[in-house]
């Protein structure tokens, strides 16, 4: 269901674009509102946020109903990162996440990431249990197409997880081991932390040191022993909750969330997505 | 072995020697680059040829010094009627591929290789986070369909462990509060600061003005974030660069798991190796463009996979100084094809097959235009060429009369490389052997005069702010 366009409420000085641009107020995490981006990165955050609106029931969970969020990708690269044209956009491309709970009674993905500076558009599905944790079931797919102007074009990459807890990836014709998963085989991917930081925010504040969990980032890279922790809340531009998420082979991610649940803001080393718009 | 090997040349970017756990470094998980060198030959004493991006580049694919290459820094142009690698392996019946990073300016990688993945946006210098994931998918797709009778070169630029540049960068203008602060990790998940976290402070001109002063030629808004630091600050910087490498560890581990499973390994000669690497904390400095250990010294790994290339396996070689320049010379070797009488390498592969040949007796590398390090087995020597009054374009050297302040440090004794020996006159025959040397080295270089204009510029730019320096002390 799309949602009526609904402003977010904004403190008062986050609707100044010259206030932001000229200060640095906003999260360490997620700013990076440096003199040498145009348009800069706060003011475009800001004006992504207006766009979606928080104040929507809870999720939907009944059966073939789609929940979609669309996130802006925004980059945090310093000011190398090829552009182009000075006049181009900030965004670097989108992200749009959509799930639905089937008659399966297991949670379908279907997500689509499009960066306009790597060239490639990958396309995930793959279904989770409908637990908290969002453990991936069986077997998935990466269909990746590269818009640049080289020999690759696109790849596709069937995953599955056997019995004994192998991670196997069929790539073209030929299948590779990416990994082996602890017993029990409890494995969630990056994406559905959208929704498993969501539910499990609680339980993330509750405990000392965060929540272990194994995730197979983007559904190809196996990374045992990650872990989501609780970082702070913050109330510019919104009042918004943190958590990071790092482990081996995992540079620090930020997981802000509102008062409803959605991942607004989450920001890595290199991007920060942004949410666009919500469905659902 | 089929009479021509497929070789596959995979690099990363900023990746010091000892950060790899085949290399013992207890703060850090590598197991697929650990891999390589359990199937084959690692160097020790091997040095990049200049410690920066394009300019060691311009030696991987020429061969050639980068007082030679017109690639003296990341601003340089390559002298365009060098040849370059893919160029010669094309002529000879090779098909050479190139994926990902390449930053040799002046040459369209296009125009040598034919290129699997090079972004949409072309890759410059950093962006791993956008394209290694997708160079590994150029090369899974490249290494499961590769039906040609030719063998083929495949060279893939992976971008990381060159974002910590961009960590680095996003201290530029604003605080962020060391991760314990902020209760992302305890103290005890950090690795210790280098014990080497000091530095002499009888460092070069060029250095000094280069990478330390407030207005640091390069970098000098990470120059003052840093300054802000505290320990913490530092030790989660070496946290975040060896997660770095772990994530282009993990990329290389689904490559070396296509070979196997292709049948390609075989038959597939693998040379790991990195452009320079990254001074993560010791000397209190950061990134490379210095001479320090750190910044110089990368892997150089050849290796197979498979029993069908000659390849002692899982072997140090303790004594060779194995340099940039030699990755042209082994490529072609290993190809059978001519190497350009030009070219300054040497090919490592009778090394890797265990053989006793002539070598050359130290490393020779330079850095910033003007400086010069020569590195035997017990010493380092590190100096300057002073600018010279009358401006001009072609790269100093051999010429003992403008030689600046000097460093020299005993590899065994200080391997930290912290205690500067100059100025003890019980070392001054040590510092006159190693001037010879150099000097010696510099003699063979066929320099040529830098005509490009963006090179010439920072040439200019950075001379005056030398001479500066060496008049007014600032």
């Amino acid at each position: 269901m799309l949602t009526t366009p609904h402003p977010v409420k904004f403190p008062k000085h986050a609707n100044n674009h010259n206030t932001m641009a000229n200060s640095n107020a906003q999260h360490w995490s997620f700013d990076y509102n440096y003199g040498s981006q145009n348009p800069q990165f706060a003011q475009e955050l800001i004006s992504t946020l207006r766009g979606y609106n928080p104040e929507v029931s809870d999720r939907q969970t009944q059966i073939g109903k789609t929940i979609k969020h669309i996130y802006n990708i925004l980059p945090n690269y310093w000011r190398g990162y090829s552009r182009g044209d000075t006049d181009e956009q900030l965004s670097l491309g989108t992200a749009t996440i959509e799930r639905n709970i089937a008659n399966d009674n297991l949670w379908h993905y279907s997500v689509q990431y499009e960066n306009t500076t790597s060239g490639e558009n990958l396309r995930m599905q793959f279904r989770c249990s409908d637990t908290p944790f969002r453990f991936l079931t069986d077997s998935w797919c990466v269909d990746a197409r590269n818009s640049g102007k080289d020999e690759y074009s696109r790849l596709t990459c069937a995953g599955h997880l056997t019995s004994d807890g192998e991670v196997k990836l069929r790539i073209n014709d030929t299948e590779i081991v990416a990994g082996t998963v602890g017993s029990p085989v409890e494995l969630t991917c990056n994406w559905a932390l959208f929704d498993v930081i969501p539910a499990l925010g609680q339980t993330i504040q509750a405990s000392d040191n965060g929540i272990d969990i194994t995730l197979l980032e983007d559904l190809e890279q196996l990374r045992p022993k990650s872990r989501l922790g609780f970082l702070e809340s913050i109330q510019t531009p919104i009042p918004l909750d943190g958590y990071y998420l790092y482990g081996p082979g995992l540079l620090p991610s930020y997981w802000w969330l509102d008062g409803y649940g959605n991942v607004v803001i989450a920001s890595s080393m290199f991007e920060t997505l942004v949410l666009r718009e919500r469905m659902g | 072995m089929r009479e021509r090997p497929n070789i596959l040349f995979i690099n990363t970017d900023q990746h010091s020697w000892d950060a790899l756990s085949a290399h013992g470094n207890p703060y850090l998980r590598t197991p697929n680059i650990d891999e390589i060198h359990r199937n084959g030959t690692s160097f020790r004493q091997s040095f990049c040829t200049d410690p920066v991006c394009a300019a060691a580049r311009s030696s991987w694919a020429t061969g050639l010094y980068t007082s030679e290459t017109g690639v003296p820094f990341n601003g340089g142009h390559l002298h365009p009627e060098i040849p370059d690698l893919g160029q010669v392996l094309n002529a000879s019946g090779y098909k050479a591929f190139h994926c990902s990073k390449w930053h040799v300016p002046g040459r369209d990688v296009r125009e040598s290789f034919q290129t699997l993945y090079y972004g949409r946006r072309d890759i410059g210098a950093g962006g791993a986070a956008y394209y290694d994931s997708a160079s590994t998918h150029a090369v899974a797709d490249f290494l499961t369909s590769y039906n040609d009778d030719d063998p083929f070169f495949l060279q893939i630029g992976y971008v990381d462990p060159h974002d910590v540049c961009e960590y680095l960068h996003n201290h530029e203008e604003k605080r962020i509060p060391n991760p314990i602060e902020q209760g992302i990790v305890s103290e005890d998940d950090l690795p210790p600061l280098p014990e080497n976290f000091d530095y002499d402070e009888r460092e070069t001109v060029l250095h000094r003005v280069c990478r330390r002063v407030d207005d640091a030629l390069i970098h000098a808004a990470i120059l003052k974030g840093v300054r802000d630091w505290d320990e913490f600050h530092w030790r989660y910087l070496r946290w975040n660069y060896f997660r770095f490498i772990e994530k282009v560890d993990a990329e290389i581990g689904r490559v070396l798991a296509l070979l196997r499973t292709t049948g390609l390994a075989e038959n597939t000669l693998i040379i790991f190796s990195a452009d320079h690497g990254e001074a993560c904390g010791s000397h209190q400095m950061f990134q490379k463009f210095t001479l320090y250990e750190e910044s110089v010294r990368v892997p150089f790994i050849v290796a197979c996979l498979g029993d069908g290339i000659a390849v002692e396996k899982d072997r140090f070689d303790e004594t060779h100084f194995v340099s940039g320049v030699d990755l042209f010379p082994t490529v072609c070797d290993y190809a059978g094809v001519n190497v350009p009488e030009a070219v300054q390498g040497m090919s490592v592969r009778p090394l890797v097959e265990g053989k006793d040949v002539p070598w050359r007796e130290c490393a020779y590398i330079e850095s910033n235009y003007w400086g010069r390090a020569i590195v035997t087995e017990k010493y380092k020597y590190v100096t300057e060429y002073k600018p010279r009054e009358i401006e001009d374009f072609s790269p100093p050297g051999p010429e003992a009369e403008q030689f600046g302040l000097a460093q020299l440090f005993d590899r065994q004794k200080d391997p930290g490389e912290t205690e500067n020996l100059v100025g003890n006159a019980s070392n001054d025959e040590v510092v006159k052997m190693c001037r010879d040397k150099l000097l010696a080295q510099e003699a063979k270089l066929h320099r040529q005069e830098i005509v490009h204009p963006s090179p010439k510029r920072v040439i200019s730019n950075w001379g005056e702010r030398l001479r500066s320096y060496w008049e007014h002390g600032r």
